[in-house]
């Protein structure tokens, strides 16, 4: 960071040779830059020193230093290959970090993708329809996404278990339980959003359609979804980051370490384990931000709007 | 709110017509649509009809009814009429959302009123049977008996031979069979052979240890035969005898009644047989957070700790969101993109990876924080410091959100009010307390109240960071930074102590009160309920 903090003193001092220049600009491009500068820094100093840690030599976290000691790519190698060496044993450490990896993924996408195009379902019959039991409808919509998942995390628990003995491929360690369930909690919330979104919407657009001979599912896709597009990119993303971060649901329904989710092996992986394993759990980290953050980082305008519409991303 | 939608609405329009996006989603109104409503409607059917083949080979009736309702009902839907129109948008997601939200929240209250637990899981009759098996007792006298663990028609089998009078029997749950003389040979280490029957051997035997352990041969009246090693079995004597009449245990030594309390549980002074069963216990979960000091005692810490969480986070993060946007928000300021997108990396990285990493960073021993400052300080080790820290985190977690807000609510401030404030005299301090942070205000406050009742819950925060530790002397499941949510999953799910599925359900739907409460003041300020109609 230093480099930047450099920079940016080189345009303070160029500002402040530039005179004449009137009193209050200078202060005021003074505080601004200052605060700005030590945002950055405590934004950036625990993933810098992942970063560090990440090529750093020594595995324990007490060796991590501001640069590598030693610059090396073998933390990474390490826990791509689930080769990280286990000093209680002459083996390695029980890790399945690619596989932990495609699994976050598969189940992201699908839930996200999935969540966006009920919840859109949802929202467009609640905003174009008039029909009996809307109202209560919509009502009961609004209540049930105040019952957050979390909390009901055991009777969760006993519905797949029991359900899965019957049929296994959305019982305890499936992908497509866990999605479903998902799914569930998800669509409350987002239908809600959506809906709102869809409300501003002009209705003179499926007018215009209808009267061209669109029918409502034409109209649907047609027309109104690919205006909603913005919004529907939104609540993708935060579907998709909530889902990657998901823990509880994930513990109680994934048991076997060959099934886990990033959060569940991740953590397993470090628990207690600071002292031996910092090396290349900051390497799997690293790997492993990188889908959210370019998602983030590329995504950044449209997220403002669906911000301040509602979405929650903490 | 009209505001932001506005902005929106304008986004919207910004996307040029013919893009990639809108063709491709474009492309499903047409015959491939049909053609897909077809396929997934032929695939439901097929599964259904799968599903239903599973249930009635299984004589699963009750579910069966369900499914075959549900299915035909979409098959009206899908096929049926026009006036069914809204149900077609509705049911995909209803269906999920019935299924593992509305199912698990009714099952979550029916639980809330149970003892349902370890201890109390099965029903009155298996816990009475449980309790007879284990009140067996080995009297001085006992038959003594060279055993051996066959299959028989897949069930467990006992192939026994009396220590003295050297005959053979096989016996199963439902009693003892003889079998003909020198059919069963054994040694000191056991049966070796049995005719007709094929023994277990090895990890099969082993890996039968607790079945074995709760298997039980009943021979004349109470008594029966049980397992004491994998190779030996006794006669044993119960030590207690129900008495279905008076459904009551009575302890035969001494002719102590146990009766059944109306918990769960049969009991005698002091003393409860063990296991109880899972049965109704009215608001006794409720009522124990009120009024049973070892449970009021952490809630009401606890309760008063995720209050302190949720408030600090949500108001340090907007403040200190809202000072970096005023800050950053100058027209031609230098290097504004890079600050705005440095600052936004916190937010950009999963939580679960920033939450895992600052917990290595805050260790005392060896983390770097310490180390970097020369600090001693105990980041998570010390119940003070470490409710600091889970405070710290989360606001490093959450500032660039509202920095964001912020950062939007500023800019659609026009310009004008601002300017006149400043014709009229008023000091930028001024400016900003009268104009602008009320304006601000009116945008983010939902958001404010939002972000509250996500924090209240913020699972992850709390225990990926302390696991809701250190732990405090004197109580086995609270730790000092649990919050409502982390104690409820402890007390649900943590092995050991907790699995207390019934109060853990209570304290659920206690949270849903207190967050539903939050949410109705949001709902009520942002009128989101005019939306309704």
């Amino acid at each position: 960071m230093s480099a930047l903090a450099a920079a940016v003193e080189r345009v303070r001092s160029r500002e402040r040779a530039r005179a004449p220049r009137p009193n209050l600009t200078i202060k005021d491009t003074w505080w601004r830059h200052l605060v700005g500068i030590v945002a950055v820094l405590v934004s950036l100093f625990p993933v810098w020193f992942t970063v560090s840690a990440a090529f750093n030599r020594d595995n324990s976290i007490s060796g991590t230093s501001f640069w590598p000691a030693h610059p090396t790519t073998q933390n990474f190698t390490q826990i791509l290959t689930n080769t990280v060496p286990d000093p209680a044993s002459t083996s390695y450490v029980e890790s399945h970090f690619l596989r932990w990896f495609a699994n976050t993924l598969l189940i992201a996408v699908i839930t996200a993708v999935l969540t966006v195009l009920l919840g859109a379902l949802t929202a467009y019959a609640f905003s174009r329809f008039r029909f009996k039991g809307r109202r209560i409808g919509m009502t009961f919509l609004l209540l049930v996404q105040m019952f957050p998942q979390l909390l009901m995390v055991v009777a969760i628990y006993l519905i797949v278990l029991n359900v899965g003995g019957i049929f296994h491929f959305i019982g305890l360690n499936s992908y497509s339980g866990l999605v479903v369930v998902y799914l569930g909690g998800a669509l409350g919330v987002n239908a809600w959003l959506l809906y709102g979104f869809f409300n501003t919407i002009p209705t003179e657009l499926d007018e215009s359609a209808r009267v061209d001979g669109a029918t409502p599912a034409q109209i649907f896709w047609g027309v109104v979804l690919p205006l909603a597009l913005p919004v529907l990119i939104v609540v993708g993303l935060i579907s998709f980051v909530s889902t990657l971060n998901e823990f509880v649901i994930a513990s109680a329904i994934l048991r076997t370490q060959g099934h886990l989710t990033l959060p569940l092996g991740m953590h397993q992986f470090i628990d207690q384990q600071y002292g031996q394993r910092w090396g290349p759990f900051a390497a799997g980290s690293l790997i492993a931000a990188v889908p959210a953050a370019v998602l983030f980082m590329s995504l950044q305008k449209w997220l403002v709007g669906g911000l301040t519409q509602g979405a929650v991303k903490g | 709110m009209s505001s932001t939608a506005a902005a929106s609405t304008a986004a919207a329009g910004a996307i040029p017509k013919g893009a990639l996006g809108t063709r491709a989603i474009s492309a499903f109104s047409g015959t491939a649509g049909r053609v897909m409503k077809i396929a997934l409607l032929s695939f439901s059917n097929a599964l259904a009809a799968w599903a239903a083949y599973v249930l009635a080979d299984r004589q699963d009736w009750i579910p069966l009814a369900v499914l075959a309702a549900v299915t035909v009902a979409i098959d009206v839907v899908y096929l049926g009429p026009r006036r069914s129109l809204p149900a077609k948008f509705m049911i995909p997601a209803g269906l999920f959302m019935i299924a593992f939200q509305v199912v698990p929240i009714v099952y979550t209250v029916d639980v809330a009123f149970t003892n349902y637990s370890i201890g109390h899981i099965a029903s009155k009759a298996a816990a009475i049977e449980q309790i007879k098996v284990t009140s067996l007792q080995p009297p001085a006298n006992g038959e003594q008996y060279t055993m051996g663990v066959a299959r028989s028609g897949g069930r467990l089998v006992l192939i026994l031979q009396d220590q003295t009078t050297h005959k053979n029997f096989v016996g199963d749950g439902s009693g003892l069979k003889p079998l003909p003389p020198g059919s069963v040979k054994t040694n000191a280490l056991g049966v070796v052979s049995a005719q007709g029957y094929t023994l277990l051997k090895g990890a099969d035997l082993f890996s039968l240890d607790k079945t074995l352990s709760t298997f039980a041969v009943p021979t004349t009246g109470d008594k029966a035969i049980r397992p004491l090693t994998i190779s030996s079995a006794v006669e044993m004597t119960p030590t207690l005898r129900y008495d279905r009449k008076r459904d009551a245990f009575v302890r035969i030594t001494d002719g102590k009644l146990f009766h059944d309390d109306g918990k769960g549980e049969f009991v005698a002074g002091n003393e409860a047989l063990e296991p109880g069963w899972k049965t109704t216990v009215g608001f006794q979960n409720f009522s124990s957070i009120l009024h049973d000091p070892l449970v009021r005692g952490p809630f009401l810490k606890i309760f008063a700790w995720t209050i302190v969480f949720a408030t600090s986070v949500v108001f340090l993060s907007f403040f200190t969101g809202l000072l970096l946007a005023i800050a950053l928000d100058k027209r031609g300021l230098r290097f504004q993109r890079t600050y705005r997108s440095l600052i936004l990396i916190p937010w950009a990285m999963p939580g679960f990876i920033s939450l895992m990493i600052w917990a290595g960073l805050l260790n005392d021993d060896f983390g770097v924080v310490n180390r970097m400052f020369h600090l001693n300080v105990p980041w998570l080790f010390d119940a003070n410091w470490a409710k600091v820290s889970c405070v710290l985190v989360s606001f490093w977690l959450t500032v660039p959100y509202f920095f964001l807000v912020s950062m939007g609510a500023l800019q659609s401030i026009p310009a004008e009010l601002t300017e006149a404030a400043r014709v009229d005299g008023g000091s930028p301090p001024q400016i900003f307390r009268r104009v602008t942070l009320p304006l601000v205000l009116v945008a983010t406050s939902p958001l404010l109240i939002a972000s509250f009742a996500f924090n209240f819950n913020n699972f992850n925060n709390i225990y990926l960071l302390t696991g809701g530790g250190p732990t405090q002397s004197g109580q086995p499941i609270a730790g000092s930074t649990d919050i409502l949510i982390s104690y409820t999953y402890k007390l649900a799910l943590a092995t050991g102590k907790g699995q207390d599925y019934g109060l853990a359900s209570a304290v659920s739907i206690i949270i849903f009160f207190i967050v539903a409460t939050i949410s109705a003041v949001s709902f009520s300020r942002t009128k989101a309920l005019e939306n309704l109609n």
